[in-house]
């Protein structure tokens, strides 16, 4: 009930491995998130989208996960995005730096887009 | 809510959370905290925020200050006054909270190359909260205690 509140799914979308984030990403998303990015990697995925949905809760362990997802991409010479994110998380996240590193979107579609426009 | 003025002046309301040790917990106390919060006024945004400094210090104190012992209570006491609200959070110290723990974060490119990608959350507190104070709890462990002023609407 008040743990392990996170579904992932995988999907793929006009060359981009999608990573649907449903729910809290807290200490107990962490193999959930890096079981699904090894797979998409182990399938050769160059492009990778972590798209967030109805996640009113990430805190600093969910946020050194996603640290951990990034090191992974930038040694792997992957590319990597965001969307779906609340404001709030939004802020966070460039308040740590993620935004640097990382393409932060408002939706899907926006982050579809930033990917072709990437690879063309 | 208990109303514990029983003077004339101006009136504080509190509420108490009794947590057990247990990550996931935290989820109540956000919610409560943030249903007060509306009530009082605050913007969307600090209610979010104050989600986020409130989930940080319950976690620290439920891992570090009561080590995940069960049996162990993280105290939460949400205090309205007028123009603010006052969070505090109080483990049963365990463990001391190091002073490594009040240090300020590393930077995303030093946790790039370290194994524990962690360390933001009393940073995170830091940035969100208004007011910022670590003491040593009445019980004798860890407590922090936060204030986010009504008035100041980022």
């Amino acid at each position: 009930m008040l743990d392990n509140d996170l579904e992932v799914h995988i999907r793929e979308r006009e060359g981009v491995a999608i990573i649907d984030l449903i729910g809290d990403v807290t200490t107990f998303a962490e193999e959930k998130i890096t079981n699904a990015y090894n797979e998409v990697s182990r399938k050769g995925a160059r492009n990778i989208l972590l798209n967030f949905r109805q996640n009113d809760y990430i805190n600093s362990a969910g946020i050194a996960i996603l640290i951990g997802i990034v090191t992974e991409v930038n040694r792997s010479n992957q590319r990597l995005a965001m969307s779906g994110l609340s404001q709030h998380f939004q802020k966070i996240f460039r308040m740590v730096g993620l935004a640097q590193y990382v393409d932060i979107y408002q939706d899907e579609d926006e982050a579809i887009r930033g990917f072709t426009a990437a690879m063309a | 809510m208990a109303d514990v003025s029983h003077n004339a002046g101006p009136v504080e309301r509190v509420v108490e959370l009794h947590l057990p040790s247990r990550l996931g917990y935290e989820k109540v106390a956000m919610d409560a905290a943030a249903s007060l919060a509306r009530r009082m006024g605050f913007s969307a945004d600090r209610v979010d925020a104050l989600r986020t400094a409130l989930a940080e210090a319950i976690t620290n104190a439920i891992e570090h200050g009561n080590a995940h012992d069960a049996q162990m209570r993280v105290l939460v006491m949400l205090t309205v006054r007028p123009s603010e609200l006052v969070v505090s959070v109080a483990d049963q110290g365990r463990k001391p909270l190091m002073p490594a723990h009040l240090s300020p974060p590393p930077t995303i490119e030093e946790s790039f190359t370290r194994g524990d990608k962690g360390g933001w959350g009393i940073w995170l507190i830091r940035e969100l909260m208004d007011e910022v104070e670590f003491t040593t709890a009445p019980s004798g462990g860890n407590q922090v205690r936060m204030v986010i002023h009504l008035e100041k609407q980022s």
